[in-house]
């Protein structure tokens, strides 16, 4: 009989699932991002939200069905997307905290952003949780989306 | 001999007390957590300065402006000398906030403040929050006119 085990989650392991997530993002390879997560995990852009005359649509669900079409539809949107990882801290919970900044120049329309082939950069900061098999099961995000509008062009406050 | 509570409290237990006491508005116990070269960056406000005056004008400002507010932390994540706060903070706007005029207008965002903690005082904070969300409770229509209702 085979066995495969996966190694034991430390803050160091943890941490470098998360490096890794990352470094996919920055090659676009939203496929090998998802692979990184598992199949239920939680997914929350906290400043996503569209407000319309009835409801309000949050960036809140799972990576699966949110997170997924969300990076995809950004990379799109800004096909030299990129990220640059400030710090990464972690501990053996499998929790792990990053600060990046992420830049793109906007090619297509993002949200009721029109393009204008502006550029933007802006920092975040991630909230990522690690499972024992090394799996990211949650991920929160907080940036000034507010910052990016400006950035891009958009003055109004949608 | 008997050590000094503060040397014995964890990073994570420094800032819950931060919290606590920016909580209660109690901005002057909040800001003795830190120490006097703390590094403060508030990103959506394009904050980045140094000096417990700085901390002390940013949650200042906050409490003067919303005089209701409440903050309610959701997690303090611990990663070593790294503590982060998720918290959300509510209140009914009472004057002038980041340019926005007053128009009783009632706010709740959900934040995330990251915080050093080094030798038993916090030595850098940095907070995250989406300013379009916040001009957006607070009615501004513009960023280019932030003060015009």
């Amino acid at each position: 009989m085979t066995e495969v085990s996966t190694p034991p989650r430390t803050a160091e392991s943890a941490a470098a699932v998360v490096t890794e997530f990352f470094d996919r993002y920055r090659a676009h390879d939203v496929e090998g991002m998802t692979d990184l997560c598992s199949i239920n995990a939680a997914f929350s852009y906290v400043p996503v939200e569209l407000w319309g005359k009835q409801r309000v649509l949050r960036g809140d669900g799972k990576v699966r069905t949110i997170g997924k079409p969300l990076w995809t539809g950004l990379i799109a949107s800004f096909p030299d997307l990129s990220n640059t990882v400030h710090s990464v801290t972690s501990n053996d919970d499998g929790d792990v905290v990053v600060q990046a900044d992420i830049e793109g120049t906007q090619q297509l329309a993002w949200g009721l952003v029109v393009p204008a082939g502006k550029h933007y950069r802006e920092p975040h900061l991630f909230v990522f949780h690690v499972d024992g098999d090394l799996l990211i099961d949650a991920i929160t995000a907080y940036w000034n989306d507010g910052g990016i509008s400006q950035q891009l062009g958009h003055n109004e406050v949608d | 001999m008997t050590s000094s509570p503060v040397l014995t409290s964890t990073p994570a237990q420094i800032v819950q007390s931060f919290l606590d006491d920016f909580a209660r508005h109690d901005v002057k116990a909040a800001v003795a957590a830190a120490d006097p070269q703390v590094t403060v960056t508030v990103h959506p406000l394009g904050l980045h300065a140094t000096g417990t005056e700085v901390l002390n004008e940013v949650l200042t400002d906050l409490v003067r402006a919303f005089p209701d507010l409440m903050i309610s932390v959701s997690r303090v994540i611990a990663t070593g000398d790294v503590v982060t706060a998720l918290f959300k903070a509510e209140g009914t706007q009472a004057a002038a906030y980041a340019g926005a005029i007053n128009q009783e207008k009632h706010l709740d965002i959900d934040q995330a403040w990251r915080f050093t903690v080094t030798g038993g005082l916090i030595t850098e904070i940095s907070a995250y929050w989406c300013q379009a969300q916040l001009y957006r409770r607070l009615a501004v229509k513009r960023y280019d006119e932030i003060a015009i209702a």
